[in-house]
């Protein structure tokens, strides 16, 4: 360190020893072990601003600010030394002196009445610490403010096996679970409703009372109608399908069993240690549930073990920590088993879903007829929203004549389905897409064609009103065709090869904060001090749960502030130093967080610019700020170091703050249920998968995906392509093997790792990840979400392979053997063959009009991929209106519009009897109604 | 999850292993005995069955030996692959669960498989709260809960993979234990039901596997149905073996869909009584094994799919036959 830049020039001593204040920092400014200012990277600096990196959809409001040194490139994680190492602290490793462990007592009933529980016998063990009941927490809680279904245990009756009865904490975890054997309770066991439909029926003690809002006496949880567009053009389709869909329940299946510890500091204020994906949720219910302002609550994240959904609820084993922790004044562990970890489940929703769909002689998409039935389990969880997205994220990417979705959740005495990576569209994206094939293979014509000349252009306002902004499906559909040599392969394969597609639509960040009113309050607040060692501390909540959020967040302020990536260090555990943040759902992190990040970033970079003004007497305009230094455009000999000018800007005021902010814009409809699906940007996905199947055994093995997925900007392509390879893993787990087994006795059969079958590396296929890059108009630096859209599709592209292959579709996932099998064998008896391997394989069978449609629709692609450019390119970005193609009008008001296109989210009386499956929730009438309660 | 206590001995001979178990079985105490530990120890944790002592082989040296005519029990599953013992061995000894799973389970553990039934894998709380089975019945004489309204049969499932291809290669086991030593063919080795399992006495163990020599000559095939081919237990196995060229010595046993594996000597008999006729003889061999194998719901996969699926099993471990 000899040469060293020194915070006040020529005041160093000759003798070397330390002048007291005055620090030396290796040079030039600091980045430790890198003295050398790194050149600019013209290949990461947009064109726009004299780069060379292509922009593909134009120039980007964040081009002005990108510095070449982290965006785009291939980064590791900035915490994976911590896991690989083995040094990442999870809910299990924190550790505290004097600590307890706390085991919770669960229900061996489905459904059932507590009458009383007497705890003397466990509170007399010797090494018992504390006991809690339901008595302890009558305070009722749940993720959304509509509804709080939940408490810490049960407080009048259990609604599923596995539900929270009491806990307990003790000196070991043998004396805890030896406790548990000791509580004395009595029960009167009540009727439990397993099967949804049934869910659908009046019963004698409904799951839960909503008072005046119930829907007679049903486990009605929520209902949806809604119709749009012109449903004439269903009723003589040229061509049509009509898919009725099981789809089990699967759950998230992370390597890390939820895990707690509470504590109660000196001062009286819980610290909470949680690997929590919405730290912030379980703030304001441990806030609720013991009745404790939330300033007198810390909530510290720990790493996070996988989430996916899955640590998004605030959970009643966190409170019940708390609790014991409370009445001990000890420190209280608790750590789930597998088998808990299903209990508590937060699922995908085992669902029942019909759709049906029709195509005119255009081959345009003349309607969706939507109707999900879902399976809630015991408690609302994410539900509500769940209850929409089943039906509402199925209006894109195509533009369709029609739209008509009932669903319907009911509650039933199962652990509680929530949000899965994915949530809500997955299933019935599925039956979406492999409807469409089905289509397609009618009119006999090709169903990437169709796709491509039925899509929705970027800047385009969908049939229920989403703003949707960049676009890259056309992109993603001409990738994966070329990619996966389509054209050579599609009805070309023998029997047992087979290759199919499917596409998918997600949002990137869910635009409505579930808590507060968005003009009122931001979605994400980041803040960032720089002190004068030249280290930046990011403060944010964005919640880190493996899909790499504090990268992110890092990265794009290393790309503002030209700084390496190791001067960054993102402070995001705790609730007392992190602003109020949503957390990992809905993938909102990278959009949100990091243009709040961008925003911080930049108030920090002004100041550095004006201080490098002061010290170098040009405007900051043509200052260029790079690796740890800032100099004149014009001339780069003329600089200042990094931290001189951090040194200036700090003068009189100390370390540099500033705080930065995201709110989405005002957008979408007005209808009842217009906020469910919104958000400030989409994903857009397709992938083509192909797969040998063994139609002997019924056994499916997946051998290729080639996913192509659009997310704006792949701010490190490293981080996305794991992201889509992990999300293809997890939906071929769903389609092919993974599934909750409730027996005859309504018990999960395979509440294990063994039986719950998730795909281990063996049973991966190859999978070629594509990023295409739409660049989104207000993403940061125009990334959009890389985390769940991908995994739409490979449910539908898998399903249309196996026709693909065998002929034979499939409408019950997963797609185990013998589900398999038992279609073979009903073909090979139908069509009254020997042997299975004797199969016809599916071909086209082009006639004259078929032809002519597949002219058609490629020279309609065609037509809308110029469109699509010119839309992508032109900075008009008012949107193109759903419907056009029908002939629709979008200059004249909806309620003019002579065609009936119409917009209902009640259905009209007529209607009732036609509803399916869910839509029958429609027939029933809430208490309010019906002179009931009030 | 918590291990629940238990005395774990270590004997370091075969004789010590025998007295420790004769000492136990005086004062009355229940043991068990554990070599790799893969199976046991699972059910140790879901607390099925456990025992206040466990006796250990793998300190006993000298039991762990793999050679093409004798293999010892504490020899590894991995030892087996790619090892000098018969390929069907060493085939069906690869297919067993996972490769780090195979690092400690023994071919012993292994052939003296715990049933297993989607009614009794499971944890305490959740078998408390179907009320138990018959299987463990923590004292209540529980009806078993596949076949309900009955609690005399138990039709848990045996899921080992080896033990049909020893079967077909005319292996024999011997026994050890307190009153002395017994050799048996394996095919005779398994008794029903679920329970039960096999012949072992009361502290007795499964020393060691030989075969006869003309096993050898023997060739054939294991053919395995899984979910997932890295780790999953056997929802249906059949092993085949003949000699070249010699239609009666054809044996074929079946696994994963039983309470035991089973050696079908009567059913290959008949068919090759009918005279053996390659293609169409394997056909009607299937659908009558097909036809012999009893497997309930209590596995991954149905029991009419797994039923169905053995005569696809038979096809293909014929497949190789010239």
């Amino acid at each position: 360190m000899s040469a060293g830049y020194r915070q006040q020039p020529n005041s160093a001593r000759k003798d070397g020893k330390r002048v007291a204040g005055k620090q030396v920092f290796p040079p030039p400014g600091s980045g430790g072990s890198k003295p050398v200012m790194k050149e600019r990277d013209l290949n990461f600096i947009p064109e726009s601003v004299g780069g060379n990196e292509p922009q593909p959809a134009g120039s980007h409001i964040h081009d002005r600010i990108r510095t070449g040194t982290v965006v785009g490139k291939p980064l590791p994680l900035v915490d994976s030394n911590a896991k690989v190492t083995g040094q990442a602290w999870y809910g299990d490793d924190v550790r505290l002196a004097n600590e307890t462990i706390g085991k919770i007592l669960r229900s061996p009933h489905h459904y059932a009445k507590i009458i009383s529980i007497d705890t003397s016998k466990v509170e007399s063990l010797p090494g018992v610490i504390a006991v809690a009941t339901g008595a302890d927490s009558p305070n009722s809680f749940g993720v959304l403010p509509v509804t709080k279904d939940e408490h810490a245990m049960a407080v009048e009756k259990v609604r599923h096996m596995g539900d929270l009865v009491a806990c307990v904490s003790a000196v070991d975890e043998a004396t805890a679970i030896e406790a548990l054997g000791l509580f004395e309770i009595e029960w009167e066991i009540l009727e439990p409703v397993f099967d949804p439909k049934k869910g659908l029926e009046d019963a004698d003690e409904p799951i839960h009372w909503r008072g005046k809002y119930h829907l007679a006496k049903t486990n009605v949880q929520k209902r949806v109608f809604q119709e749009f567009g012109d449903r004439s053009l269903v009723e003589n389709p040229y061509s049509s399908s009509h898919g009725k869909w099981t789809m089990a329940g699967v759950h998230h299946g992370f390597t890390e069993p939820h895990a707690v510890v509470a504590h109660w500091d000196p001062n009286g204020r819980l610290q909470l240690y949680t690997p929590q994906q919405v730290p912030h949720y379980t703030h304001r219910a441990l806030s609720t549930v013991l009745d404790v302002p939330m300033h007198q609550i810390n909530v510290i994240r720990t790493f996070v073990g996988g989430g996916f959904g899955g640590k998004s609820d605030p959970f009643p084993h966190e409170m019940c920590a708390a609790i014991l922790a409370r009445k001990s004044g000890r420190p209280v562990r608790i750590t789930f088993d597998r088998e808990e970890v299903y209990w508590i489940n937060r699922g995908r929703h085992p669902s029942n879903i019909e759709v049906k769909m029709a195509a005119d002689d255009e081959g345009r998409i003349s309607g969706f007829d939507i109707d999900a039935l879902i399976d809630g389990g015991g408690f609302a969880s994410f539900g509500h929203v769940t209850s929409y997205y089943n039906g509402v994220l199925a209006t894109a990417p195509y533009e369709l004549g029609s739209f008509h979705y009932t669903g319907a959740r009911v509650w039933t005495n199962k652990p509680a389905s929530g949000a899965m990576r994915g949530h809500g569209a997955v299933n019935t994206r599925c039956a979406v897409e492999v409807g469409l094939d089905e289509m397609a293979e009618q009119m006999n014509v090709d169903p990437i064609d169709l796709r491509l000349a039925n899509l929705l252009p970027p800047h385009s306002r969908t049939i229920t009103g989403f703003r949707i902004t960049s676009n890259g499906m056309r992109e993603a559909l001409e990738r994966v065709r070329e990619g996966s040599d389509w054209d050579n392969k599609f009805r070309k394969l023998p029997l047992g090869k087979g290759i199919g597609i499917g596409c998918g639509f997600f949002i990137s960040g869910s635009g409505l904060p579930i808590h507060w009113d968005p003009n009122r309050f931001p979605h994400a607040t980041v803040h960032i001090q720089v002190d004068m060692d030249g280290g930046v501390t990011v403060h944010t909540g964005a919640a880190d749960i493996g899909q790499g959020s504090t990268t992110a967040v890092a990265q794009v302020i290393s790309e503002v502030l030209a700084l390496p990536i190791e001067m960054i260090h993102v402070r995001s555990h705790e609730s007392d130093t992190s602003p109020v943040d949503l957390g990992s759902y809905s993938s909102r992190v990278t959009f949100m967080n990091a243009n709040a990040a961008i925003r911080a970033a930049l108030e920090i970079r002004d100041k550095l610019l004006n201080a490098a003004c002061d010290i170098l007497g040009y405007h900051p305009n043509s200052l260029v700020i790079n690796d740890r230094r800032i100099y004149y455009k014009h001339d780069p000999a003329i600089g200042v170091s990094y931290l001189q000018a951090l040194h200036k800007a700090q003068e009189d005021k100390g370390a540099l703050i500033s705080s930065g902010s995201y709110r989405s814009p005002p957008m979408g409809g007005v209808h009842k249920g217009a906020a469910a699906g919104l958000a400030p940007a989409y994903s857009f996905s397709a992938y083509v998968a192909e797969v040998d199947v063994d139609i002997e055994l019924g056994l499916i093995k997946c051998t290729n995906v080639w996913a192509a997925h659009d997310c704006g900007k792949a701010l490190n392509p490293l981080a996305v392509k794991g992201q889509i390879i992990g999300s293809c893993h997890m939906g071929l787990g769903q389609v092919l093997s993974e599934k909750m087994v409730y027996g005859r006795t309504g018990h999960l059969q395979n509440p294990n790792l063994l039986e719950y079958k998730i795909p281990s590396i063996h049973e991966m296929p190859h999978v070629e990840p594509i990023i295409v890059e739409s660049s989104d108009p207000e993403g940061p630096f125009g990334a959009k979400e890389a985390g769940e859209g991908p995994l739409l599709p490979v449910l539908p592209a898998v399903v249309n392979a196996v026709y693909d292959a065998i002929g034979i579709r499939y409408n019950d996932l997963p797609l185990t053997p013998d589900v398999v099998f038992k279609g073979v064998e009903k073909k090979r008896k139908k069509l009254k063959l020997e042997d299975a391997t004797e199969l016809p394989s599916p071909r086209f069978t082009h006639g004259p009009k078929s032809i002519e449609l597949q002219k058609a629709l490629v020279k309609r692609s065609e037509e809308h991929k110029k469109r699509d450019l010119a839309r992508q390119t032109t900075e008009d970005t008012s949107p193109y209106v759903n419907g056009v193609l029908f002939g629709f009008d979008p200059n004249i008001p909806l309620e003019d519009q002579v065609d009936g296109w119409r917009m209902a989210t009640e259905p009209d009386p007529e209607q009732l009897a036609e509803l399916g499956l869910a839509g029958k929730a429609w027939l029933k009438k809430e208490q309010r109604h019906m002179g009931g309660e009030n | 999850m918590l291990m629940p206590p238990f005395i774990l001995h270590h004997p370091s001979t075969v004789d010590e292993a025998c007295s420790i178990a004769s000492d136990l079985i005086k004062k009355g105490e229940e043991f068990d005995w554990v070599s790799g530990g893969t199976d046991l120890l699972a059910n140790y944790k879901w607390r099925i069955n456990t025992k206040p002592h466990v006796i250990s082989l793998s300190k006993i040296p000298g039991i762990d030996v793999v050679s093409n005519l004798e293999i010892g029990c504490m020899a590894r599953l991995s030892n087996l692959e790619g090892s000098n013992v018969h390929p069907m061995i060493a085939e069906a000894a690869g297919k067993v669960a996972s490769s780090l799973i195979r690092k400690s389970a023994t071919l012993g553990g292994n052939l003296c498989l715990d049933t297993r039934c989607f009614w009794y894998n499971q944890s305490e709380d959740w078998r408390r709260s179907i009320e138990w089975c018959h299987k463990a019945d923590c004292g209540t004489g529980s009806d078993c809960r596949v076949i309900p309204n009955q609690n005399t049969l138990c039709v848990a499932t045996y899921q080992g993979d080896i033990a049909p291809v020893l079967m077909v290669l005319d292996a024999s086991v011997h026994l050890i234990g307190p009153s002395g030593e017994r050799v048996m063919l394996l095919s005779d080795f398994y008794q029903l039901d679920g329970m039960k399992k096999n012949v072992l006495e009361k502290g007795e163990f499964l020393l060691k596997v030989s075969l006869p020599k003309d096993s050898l000559r023997r060739v054939g095939s294991y053919q395995k149905l899984r979910v997932r081919d890295s780790w999953d237990f056997p929802e249906a196995g059949v092993a085949a073996s003949w000699f070249e060229g010699d239609r009666n010595s054809i044996k074929v046993a079946t696994t994963a869909l039983e309470s035991i594996p089973r050696i079908h000597t009567d059913e290959v008999g008949q068919i090759i009584d009918d005279g053996w006729d390659d293609q169409q003889s394997v056909k009607s061999l299937a659908g009558v094994i097909r036809k012999s194998v009893k497997p309930v719901n209590n596995t991954a996969l149905p029991p009419n799919y797994r039923r169905s699926i053995v005569q696809v099993l038979i096809k293909r471990a014929f497949s190789q036959m010239k």
